[in-house]
């Protein structure tokens, strides 16, 4: 049974959504609890999946029951183990979130609705198991897809930033098929265990390298690393907001999830960390990012437009972990994704809550927010110290293992990035809790609004995560340096 | 075309033209099985005669209607596929593992041809209501509306 578990991990959600069009026909209240209950059992799934990586090793799933390099196959590491109960229980939050009473009703949209969420969600799942290059970019477009529809669901300004992230999406994915087939015409595989052990001999070869570089451009359109990123803030600030946790918490991320496979577990660690300078043009790229995405944010008046901003900032700092060469680095990268993840679910709650409980978008209405029970503000300022990197929290220990990995390297270029982003990263969140806390003038009165349930959930939730990670992060680092870190590195 | 093209020779030609596209479509989607063809080419070829039908005989009438009426079956083709496979999943083995599905009487060759048969049906579904949906919201549904979410 166990060696079942990522197809039906991914078949739960699969289910779901395309059996929601034909329940919604009679039933559509039904859409809200089936979809939390699949998320939840996609949970429970997850936790039994990874705890049966961990039992039995690596799970190689078979489609079709075709074995590798012929068929396709699923891989589940620990890695991916790790990735997919992050992203289901990423997941659960930002479903109980969108599925608030604070938002709008959908009346006949909701059925479509919670079809693209559920796809999107069964398309990550997928991305993260996918064990050749063709299918990572199968399941890369299906969430693309679905993700351009959420970003425009709400028509006007949303339609535009959507088709645009539309035409960059598809662009980045059509560099990424181009670099799959150069890397197909060289080796005559697309599998990804296969691939590691046809690219060795062949890592000086130009064709592998152009190959690899599409790749890398492809991914990093959809990751939104710095100088490709120009689609994210809009399609961010404009989507609607009961969707935007989930599109700036997991899109991206995996994403990048989908470049460490390949630079890792592709090209192999030993090429990557001895052969090819590839490692130190990903480290130079993510420290620009971590700078360019924090300066960027705090030049930003639009709350959400910020966040995003910072969220691209925190990619360039994961890219930085993993370009380290070192297990350290790797670990400490892969553990602030997983915080990142957590951390942005939680500010886009919190954008949205306020933007639909007290009508806040820009920094400058923030004082608006005096009536706003206390404990908002608490989760506020808990998610901002994990985004300074304040102990106890999480993103304090996921940037030290990343210096501690950068001490190891002696790259002191990265320890300096990680530094300034953090003190840019402070300096904009300065500017939000200078608004938040200031004192309240006379002549307005206090917004006293009641705050629904799903969102007390997810923020609480969220914010009380980001301490358990900090907590638990020396038990996560030891694991995920047990049974993450790439073979070789 | 929201009303019904005013030629009699274009009508009568599509009448004859429509259901041979469709049987040609089912020929393909069998025949996949021995040469090229399957699944999506037949739901493309079927997707052809579906956007001749509301061309000629408009969304009002009755074949266009029909046609409206096929987009509900949106999920049902992946329902199929999926089921196929959660079948096989059932019978024991991995997902899509024709020979797996536990047919009484049936030796493991002609499981896994029925199994193909049948994922290939509701592949063929899905393409033709797809190219049907893109078809309709690109002719006929406004863009400019504005939504509250």
């Amino acid at each position: 049974m166990t060696r079942h578990l990522p197809a039906i991990l991914f078949l739960l959600p699969l289910v779901l959504a395309i059996c929601l069009p034909l329940i919604g026909l009679k039933h559509r209240e039904w859409c809200r609890p089936l979809a939390i209950t699949t998320l939840v059992g996609m949970v429970l799934v997850s936790v039994a999946n990874l705890a049966g990586i961990l039992q039995t090793g690596t799970i190689h799933y078979a489609f079709g029951g075709w074995a590798a390099p012929v068929g396709i196959e699923w891989v589940a590491d620990g890695l991916a183990g790790v990735l997919t109960v992050a992203l289901s229980l990423v997941g659960l939050v930002c479903v109980i979130f969108l599925s608030s009473v604070l938002f709008p009703y959908l009346g006949s949209r909701i059925v479509p609705f919670y079809t693209l969420v559920l796809l999107l969600i069964a398309s990550l799942t997928g991305m993260v198991f996918a064990g050749d290059l063709f299918n990572l970019f199968v399941f890369l477009e299906v969430s693309a897809l679905c993700a351009y529809a959420l970003v425009g669901l709400a028509g006007g300004k949303a339609l535009f930033a959507g088709f645009r992230y539309l035409i960059l999406g598809t662009f980045g994915a059509s560099l990424y098929l181009l670099g799959v087939g150069y890397l197909y015409a060289e080796t005559g595989t697309l599998n990804m265990a296969d691939l590691a052990l046809r690219v060795p001999p062949l890592v000086g070869s130009k064709a592998i390298a152009v190959g690899v570089l599409f790749m890398f451009i492809g991914l990093g359109i959809k990751m939104a690393l710095v100088p490709l990123h120009g689609w994210l803030p809009d399609a961010y600030a404009y989507a609607p907001d009961r969707v935007s946790p989930m599109l700036a918490s997991l899109v991206t991320k995996v994403a990048l999830y989908g470049w460490i496979r390949i630079m890792f577990w592709v090209l192999g660690a030993h090429a990557v960390v001895y052969q090819i300078p590839v490692l130190f043009l990903v480290g130079f790229l993510g420290a620009v990012a971590a700078l360019i995405g924090a300066f960027l944010a705090l030049s930003q008046e639009n709350i959400k437009r910020m966040f995003a901003y910072g969220g691209l900032s925190h990619i360039g700092l994961v890219l930085v972990g993993i370009s380290l060469g070192n297990q350290t680095g790797f670990a400490g990268g892969v553990f602030y994704l997983l915080n990142d993840a957590v951390m942005q679910a939680g500010l886009f709650f919190w954008a949205g809550a306020i933007i639909h409980l007290y009508g806040v978008r820009n920094i400058e209405d923030l004082t608006r927010l005096h009536g706003a029970p206390g404990w908002m503000s608490v989760a506020l300022v808990v998610i901002a110290l994990s985004m300074i990197g304040i102990p106890p929290t999480g993103g304090f220990f996921g940037k030290w293992y990343i210096i501690l990995g950068a001490v190891e390297a002696q790259n002191y270029l990265a320890i300096a990035a990680v530094l300034i982003a953090t003190l840019l990263t402070l300096a904009y969140f300065l500017k939000l809790f200078e608004r938040v806390f200031r004192e309240r003038s006379a002549d307005q009165p206090p917004l006293i609004r009641e705050v629904p349930l799903a969102v007390r959930v997810s923020l609480g939730a969220t914010s009380v995560a980001v301490i358990v990670l900090g907590l638990m992060s020396d038990h996560i680092v030891s694991f995920l340096l047990k049974n993450a870190v790439p073979p070789g590195l | 075309m929201k009303r019904m093209h005013d030629s009699l020779i274009v009508q009568t030609m599509s009448q004859l033209l429509i259901p041979l596209a469709q049987l040609f479509a089912l020929y393909v989607l069998f025949f996949g099985q021995y040469g090229p063809g399957g699944g999506f080419v037949a739901g493309v070829i079927w997707t052809t005669s579906m956007i001749l039908t509301f061309l000629v005989f408009g969304l009002k009438s009755p074949q266009g209607r029909f046609v409206e009426k096929m987009l509900h079956g949106d999920g049902l083709g992946l329902i199929v596929f999926v089921g196929v496979g959660g079948l096989c999943l059932i019978g024991g083995g991995e997902f899509l593992n024709y020979a797996h599905l536990d047919i009484p009487g049936v030796d493991a060759p002609a499981r896994r041809y029925i199994g193909i048969l049948l994922a290939q049906i509701g592949v063929a579904i899905d393409v033709a209501v797809t190219g049907i949906s893109i078809v309709l919201s690109l002719a006929y549904h406004d863009t400019e509306q504005e939504y509250d979410v």
